[in-house]
């Protein structure tokens, strides 16, 4: 298991045209983004209208009193508001969309790019049993959607705060709702972007159907988006901490449905175009 | 070298099928510990189908496997484990070295041995490629290299599916040589797929002949000769003048200027047609024709399988 999935991992690592695009995406989402952001709203919240800014904060004025009314009463400046607001909560549904794009590229070649290449007909040819062969297949993309996730935050935490400090003198980002976002969240929708789309790739004949067919795991993330936006979702400790939760339920239903159909014949004649 | 009689994989009565399309029919053959058997037939006869079957990839819709002891479909691991396999496409990874590709493997079949992956390179005279891609590899070297992977683990039974396909004459003698070197030292029992049949007499013991899906003919080569070129031909270069397309009842024709072909009953005619034209005319040479295994395939297979 330990030799496929690292073998996987160096066919991404080695290859300057494979990592570096995957590098670019994160880098603009995660950092780019959230520092655009801050420093738009550092210089320009007072040059809003207060239709946008009713756009804007509209939301917050729905929302029952709780932790983040309060937080939000406390600061004087509207920026300030703006700020504390988007990069700790309208940020983290595109944030997720970090390990889930990292996590399908590299998991819709898992099985469908030994197909093209080739090669998957001698790993069936070989002793392996195929929880192994799977195994490794899941592995290989998880360590590098996770490691790069928490780069980025890293990253963005620096960024956001260096950008934000001389507004609020101290660190605003990220908040405690970050921390089952990190531990729980990030991890969770990694493992399910690669359980879907190892699934895929394993009875498709092509990386591209592969690609186009995962895919589709991001739409429900962008309801998250615009959810969120509406007012509809609110990204609080206790939202993420059930959402984490949730989300590890239905890695582990999705991970005993594909090793209950995992069959070695079968993949064997996934080959034939 | 004779062969005792020790099964070491029989099939019987295997049929396979795809999309409804029957591939395999009515499949049934034996190969002994320590033979090399030469599984010859024309392309979509089945002949990687039932490599692939034995290995447990397939499963077959009917029939009977056993290698070694282990039914393929219960005990696949088991199977694999002992089986080394060159697939036509050789199967090797092109973005990674050769050195690289050993290791994988090595390590995917649990190859204990340290040393193993450089005595093979060595061995097949990649040591100075081993440090390259793959991709960059001539056709000759990618079967070398997927002949040395397939022969880490040291398996008790080879399977080489078109292995001197895309080679030159030189390499289609030196992987056949090393094949033969090998069953003679190791005693490992080797099947050879193929279409191509030169050089392929040097080392097989055994042929098979595949057609439609069945095993049409067996045999040793000399079993195959004497059952289907039952008489022989012999070529004599002599200045006899020929009347009728015979000689004293033997068949006889003019093959060339000086050179007549008489085809004899047998081996044990020859002394006597030899005697009697020596009393007749002058006789410089007589060689008797041999059937190689090109105008054997031909004759079994009916000629309908060319390429």
């Amino acid at each position: 298991m330990l030799a496929i999935a690292r073998k996987d991992i160096q066919a991404i690592t080695a290859n300057v045209q494979v990592w570096l695009p995957m590098l670019l995406v994160p880098l603009i989402l995660g950092v780019g983004v959230p520092l655009g952001m801050v420093l738009a709203f550092r210089f320009g919240a007072g040059a809003m209208s207060p239709s946008d800014v009713e756009f804007a904060l509209g939301w917050v004025e729905k929302l029952p009193a709780g932790e983040l009314r309060t937080v939000l009463d406390g600061l004087p400046e509207l920026s300030q508001r703006l700020i504390y607001v988007s990069t700790n909560y309208l940020m983290a549904p595109f944030f997720l969309m970090i390990p889930l794009m990292t996590a399908s590229v590299i998991s819709a070649d898992s099985f469908a790019g030994e197909k093209e290449r080739g090669t998957l007909e001698t790993l069936l040819f070989a002793p392996v049993d195929m929880r192994s062969l799977f195994a490794g297949k899941v592995l290989a993309p998880f360590v590098p959607a996770v490691g790069l996730s928490v780069f980025t935050l890293l990253l963005c935490t620096a960024a956001v705060n260096a950008a934000a400090w001389p507004l609020f003198g101290r660190m605003i980002f990220p908040q405690l709702n970050w921390i089952p976002l990190m531990l729980l969240v990030i991890p969770a929708v990694a493992l399910l972007a690669i359980l879907v789309n190892v699934f895929i790739s394993a009875r498709v004949a092509t990386f591209q159907a592969a690609y186009q067919l995962g895919g589709m795991v991001v739409l429900p993330l962008l309801l998250l988006i615009v959810g969120q936006a509406t007012g509809v979702l609110v990204f609080s400790f206790p939202v993420v901490l059930a959402a984490g939760v949730a989300l590890l339920l239905l890695d582990a239903l999705l991970l005993w449905q594909v090793v209950r159909r995992l069959n070695r014949q079968q993949l064997f004649a996934s080959q034939v175009r | 070298m004779h062969m005792k009689e020790n099964p070491f994989l029989e099939v019987r009565h295997v049929a396979k099928a795809f999309d409804g399309r029957p591939v395999l029919s009515d499949l049934s053959f034996t190969v002994h510990r320590g033979e090399i058997v030469g599984f010859i037939g024309p392309n979509g006869s089945g002949k990687t189908t039932t490599v692939r079957l034995v290995n447990g990839v397939l499963d077959p819709d009917a029939g009977e496997i056993s290698v070694g002891g282990y039914d393929p479909r219960a005990d696949g691991e088991a199977v694999r484990r002992m089986s080394g396999v060159l697939t036509e496409s050789a199967g090797l990874y092109m973005n990674m070295t050769g050195w690289e590709n050993l290791r994988f493997f090595a390590d995917l079949y649990g190859v204990d041995e340290p040393g193993r992956a450089d005595e093979l390179l060595e061995q097949f005279g990649l040591a100075d490629a081993a440090g390259r891609k793959v991709g960059t590899y001539s056709t000759g070297m990618k079967k070398r290299l997927g002949l040395a992977k397939a022969m880490l683990h040291r398996p008790d039974v080879l399977f080489l599916d078109e292995p001197t396909n895309g080679l030159d004459p030189e390499g289609i003698r030196m992987v056949l040589e090393y094949i033969r070197r090998l069953n003679e030292r190791e005693g490992t029992t080797v099947i050879i797929c193929s279409h191509l049949l030169q050089q392929l007499e040097i080392v097989c013991h055994r042929y098979l002949f595949l057609l439609e899906g069945r095993v049409v003919e067996q045999g040793t080569l000399g079993e195959l000769e004497a059952r289907y070129f039952p008489t022989v031909t012999l070529e004599v270069e002599t200045d006899l003048r020929l009347a009728d397309g015979q000689y004293r009842g033997i068949p006889a024709r003019q093959v060339g200027p000086g050179r007549v072909a008489f085809t004899v009953p047998g081996r044990g005619a020859i002394p006597g047609l030899l005697r009697s034209l020596a009393g007749e005319a002058a006789v410089f040479s007589a060689v008797p024709v041999r059937h190689d295994l090109e105008a054997l395939y031909f004759k079994i297979t009916g000629g309908e399988a060319g390429e």
